[in-house]
């Protein structure tokens, strides 16, 4: 055979520059404005002693001083901790069972139950609390409904911090569930179960003493995850607290920051900071808690089927009452939105078809202001998805497949969001347009919505995309440098087609977040630049129910069409 | 001459020292193994030559090009090096069909597509590949990836080609051919290569050169014959050959040649070092299992020993002997009867060294 010749130029003859690092510092140098622009101004904000955007401020311990006299702090703080405990005490409890049962177990109809229990995840809590407030609330359909048969008296009352954490603990059961189906119940190896039962354990008692403690690291990871969340959300503690003048932190912040006619910046400022500081010390205590994580590793690899409990005689009992659980909870909510939305009156002492209508919705869609909310949450969603899936590729990419210098400090900055509750993202962003120049010209346009969303969600899209990553073997990228493409070359050749169905799965992700989004736009609200979820909030706060319901029928409905469309075009299930 | 030259090469990791001081030179044409147990470094030799891993300490130049050099702090990233590498893994591209894979180096070099065309085919002919060409990595046989993964190395044709365990994945059988094989296109297309493997058979049937590695060190440079017939240190003999090693006291020798020592229950063997500089006290006597004899034979040292189980290996049997307390494998024809017997060994195949460092 004839020796084949010797092939063109070498393709590192003497790179001109290094364009691999050139890019990795371009990410880096993105990443690193992207959060730290809205958080200096937050913390100038607490030790300033006039609003940023006002002449002449001065530096002042003032604000601090002022939050921690503020009587009704304590309060607040206390009412915040217990909501969140509650909640997740609910929601782990729920999604442990759940995960257990259905991931494990004959109960019958056990696949069906687990995508109803999915629902509140792809909801708004916004739109959950709603449900509720109609179905559950003092004078909700079904409260009213008990109370005639009672005599009068309501059954219980919603709007306290008992009822606001069993919303809240439904709607985030689903997380605590997805964590401890994925991250334990599935993957556990089932030989380990099978090695408990030849030594004698009964099938209850191996998930027990084998299943629930290697649970453990996903039920510390879910409830930090959900502890943070409680501490976070507004319209839970706005639609069924404010009406009972109980206040969390959000809607203390809120109040102060959006509802009044005269901002507090500085007390909203240092308030935000009490806040991160909640959610960081959350953060940290989940790290330390999992420090010694190998304990409860989980061999992964081989397929293994996982053991599959039988319930015997408790079968149908189980399933009925879980289905009963799920009924009046979840699917109750959303049906009494939509019953809502059709209705001009919704009470047990009127029948139904007397007072069906389509009235709000023509209300809704007479209103322009509505219409441009849907076109620009459209919009922002598929802008913001976008260049959020690419900033999260690019970010992951350096992290995990570079020699970059500083890939840990680059995942630090990439992760810190995690600590800034969406409300004070959209605050910082708002306080960076106002007073760092280069940031101005994003006001009054959707960019500025834009750069919040991608900031705000970059964990999560982060959160797809790296495990996506692992799962390449390093030798693939390696190999396409010997061959000689330069880092990017390799990503490009290599990482980005094999990633594909992990950006997809981000892309939608992103988009069915930021469409059902509220809280991070709340402060970046002007004329022209509505978003769905703050036009909802208005409308709460304006009273009017109706077209409220209407408007949380058709986001149901737009993200119910998304997500079956990206099921069945792409085959993308997300929280999969 | 293009020669590769490894100076005082060394790769820290916090504490650890996976490469320790290696001194090295790879001659044009040469087919030079790198052989060691896993964790002596010898992959990572190979991804510091590939520019793969960078190396904390010494240098290595490839005729006038530095790769890499600690003390200015130059290093060649790999697309830089141009060399051809073959992962264990294969490390194909499982979205890119056989010839896309094959093609990729070519493509990143601009060669025209009817050019890149035609060397791709010249390539996977080369590795009896060229019916596949349209297939994808996910629909081949094991050995099959692994000729598309040597085919994928060579096609540009680069100065030097770095191997590392390619065969372990083969089933016994098909790493035989493959052996074979490898070497073939290896003498034809005349292609410097460093090959890496823990398989002493590999490595004695492929090789012009063999690098024994220890703990990031070279233990043994030299040819098969004279690795395997004449070991310069109890690694090498344990590693390359099966040896029995000893503990064994011995007197002061200076230079190569006859010694005697002493087992722990007195018995003395005569036997020879190859490396003199034996200090008095603890020596190492290493013997092969089928250089032991169960008859008395010339110029031989006899042995008291406790014969053990046997297993039959189809051509031989392996027989367990203690030594003056001590397991030994033997390799006999005749099983012999447990309990108490004799062996003989021939001075020159009683090989001592110093005490293992």
């Amino acid at each position: 055979m004839a020796l084949l010749p010797v092939t063109g130029t070498s393709p590192g003859a003497a790179p001109p520059f290094d364009r691999a690092r050139l890019a990795q510092w371009l990410i880096f140098a993105i990443t690193a404005a992207l959060m730290l622009a809205p958080a200096l101004p937050i913390l100038l904000q607490v030790v300033v002693d006039r609003p940023l955007y006002s002449e002449g401020w001065q530096f002042t311990l003032d604000n601090i001083a002022q939050l921690v006299r503020d009587e009704r702090i304590g309060r607040i703080a206390l009412t915040t901790g217990l909501f969140a405990l509650f909640s997740v005490v609910i929601a782990e409890v729920l999604g442990i069972a759940a995960a257990l049962l259905i991931g494990r177990t004959d109960m019958p109809g056990r696949k069906v139950m687990g995508d109803v229990l999915m629902w509140p995840l792809y909801l708004s809590h916004l739109i959950f609390a709603l449900g509720w407030v109609v179905m559950y609330g003092p004078s909700g359909f079904i409260t009213q409904s008990i109370a005639q048969q009672m005599g009068g008296t309501a059954p219980w009352n919603l709007y306290s911090i008992a009822g606001m954490s069993v919303v809240a603990g439904i709607s985030q059961a689903p997380l605590a569930y997805l964590y401890c189906l994925y991250g334990a119940v599935r993957s556990v190896d089932a030989t380990l179960e099978s090695a408990a039962r030849t030594v004698g354990a009964g099938p209850l008692q191996v998930l027990r003493k084998v299943t629930l403690p290697l649970m453990i690291p996903s039920i510390i990871t879910s409830t930090a995850l959900n502890l943070v969340i409680a501490v976070e959300t507004l319209s839970i503690p706005l639609f069924l607290a404010r009406p009972a003048r109980i206040d969390t932190l959000s809607t203390f912040l809120y109040g102060e920051g959006i509802a009044a006619s005269n901002p507090n910046h500085g007390l909203v400022a240092a308030s935000s900071l009490l806040l991160m500081a909640l959610v960081g010390s959350t953060l940290i205590v989940q790290r330390l808690l999992l420090r010694h994580g190998h304990r409860y590793e989980t061999v992964k690899g081989k397929g293994t089927r996982p053991m599959v409990l039988s319930l015997g005689k408790l079968r149908w009992p189980l399933a009925g009452l879980f289905a009963a659980v799920l009924l009046a909870t979840v699917v109750v909510p959303i049906a009494g939105i939509i019953l809502r939305a059709f209705t001009s009156f919704l009470s047990p002492l009127v029948p139904v078809s007397k007072v069906l209508t389509l009235n709000n919705f023509t209300k809704l869609f007479a209103d322009e202001a509505n219409i441009r909310a849907i076109w620009n949450t459209v919009e922002i969603s598929l802008l913001s998805a976008s260049l959020g899936t690419l900033l999260a590729v690019a970010v992951a990419l350096v992290i995990q497949r570079s020699d970059f210098r500083w890939a840990g400090t680059l995942e630090a900055l990439a992760y810190s969001p995690r600590i800034v509750p969406g409300m004070i993202t959209g605050l910082g962003i708002f306080y960076a347009a106002v007073i760092l120049p280069p940031m101005g010209w994003l006001r009054g346009n959707i960019g500025i919505i834009v750069v919040a969303y991608v900031m705000a969600t970059l964990p999560l899209a982060l959160g797809v995309i790296q495990p996506a990553i692992v799962q390449i073997g390093r030798d693939l990228d390696k190999a396409a440098r010997t061959v000689g493409a330069d880092w990017l070359g390799a990503m490009r050749i290599v990482l980005l087609p094999l990633l594909k169905p992990a950006l997809l799965g981000s892309f939608i992700l992103l988009f069915v977040f930021h469409l059902k989004s509220y809280i991070i736009a709340i402060f970046l609200m002007a004329p022209g630049l509505e978003v769905m979820g703050v036009s909802m909030l208005s409308l709460w706060t304006n009273g009017d129910v109706g077209p409220l319901a209407a408007f949380a029928s058709f986001q149901i409905v737009l993200i119910a069409v998304l997500l079956i469309l990206a099921r069945v075009l792409f085959k993308v299930k997300i929280y999969d | 001459m293009t020669e590769l030259v490894l100076s005082d090469l060394s790769r820290r990791y916090g504490q650890a020292l996976a490469i320790d001081g290696i001194n090295l030179t790879v001659q044009e044409g040469e087919f030079l193994t790198l052989l060691g147990p896993s964790g002596c470094g010898k992959s990572t030799t190979l991804a510091s030559v590939a520019g793969l891993d960078q190396p904390t300490g010494g240098r290595i130049t490839f005729g006038e090009r530095v790769l890499a050099d600690a003390a200015t702090g130059a290093y060649l990233p790999p697309e830089a090096r141009g060399f051809g590498v073959v992962f264990q893994s294969y490390a194909l591209w499982p979205h890119l069909s056989v010839e896309d894979n094959v093609g990729m180096a070519l493509k990143l070099r601009r060669v025209g597509a009817t050019e890149r065309g035609r060397r791709i085919a010249e390539a996977l002919e080369l590795v009896e590949l060229g019916p596949l060409a349209k297939r994808y990595p996910g629909e081949l046989s094991g050995g099959q990836q692994q000729r598309v993964a040597l085919a994928r190395a060579i096609v540009f044709r680069p100065p030097l080609l770095l191997l590392d365990e390619p065969l372990s994945n083969l089933d016994a059988q098909l790493r035989q051919q493959a052996r074979i094989w490898l070497k073939d296109i290896q003498r034809e297309l005349g292609l410097t290569t460093i090959y890496v493997t823990h398989d002493q058979d590999e490595a004695l049937a492929m090789s012009d050169r063999i690098v024994v590695m220890r703990g990031g060190k070279v233990v043994q440079l030299g040819t098969p014959q004279q690795i395997y017939t004449d070991p310069q240190h109890p690694f090498a003999a344990s590693f390359i050959g099966n040896a029995n090693l000893l503990a064994v006291k011995g007197e002061a020798v200076a230079e190569p040649g006859a010694c005697t020592v002493t087992l722990p229950d007195g018995q003395a063997i005569r036997g020879r070092t190859p490396t003199g500089a034996l200090a008095t006290g603890d020596q190492l006597l290493a013997m092969r299992p089928h250089l032991v004899s169960c008859t008395p034979c010339e110029n031989a040292s006899e042995i008291n020993v406790e014969f053990g189980a046997e297993s039959y290996l189809g051509d031989h049997f392996e027989q367990e002997a203690h030594v003056a307390g001590t397991a030994i494998r033997l390799s006999v024809e005749v099983p012999q009867p447990r309990g108490a017997g004799r062996i003989w060994i021939r001075q020159q195949d009683a090989v001592v060294f110093a005490a293992d460092r």
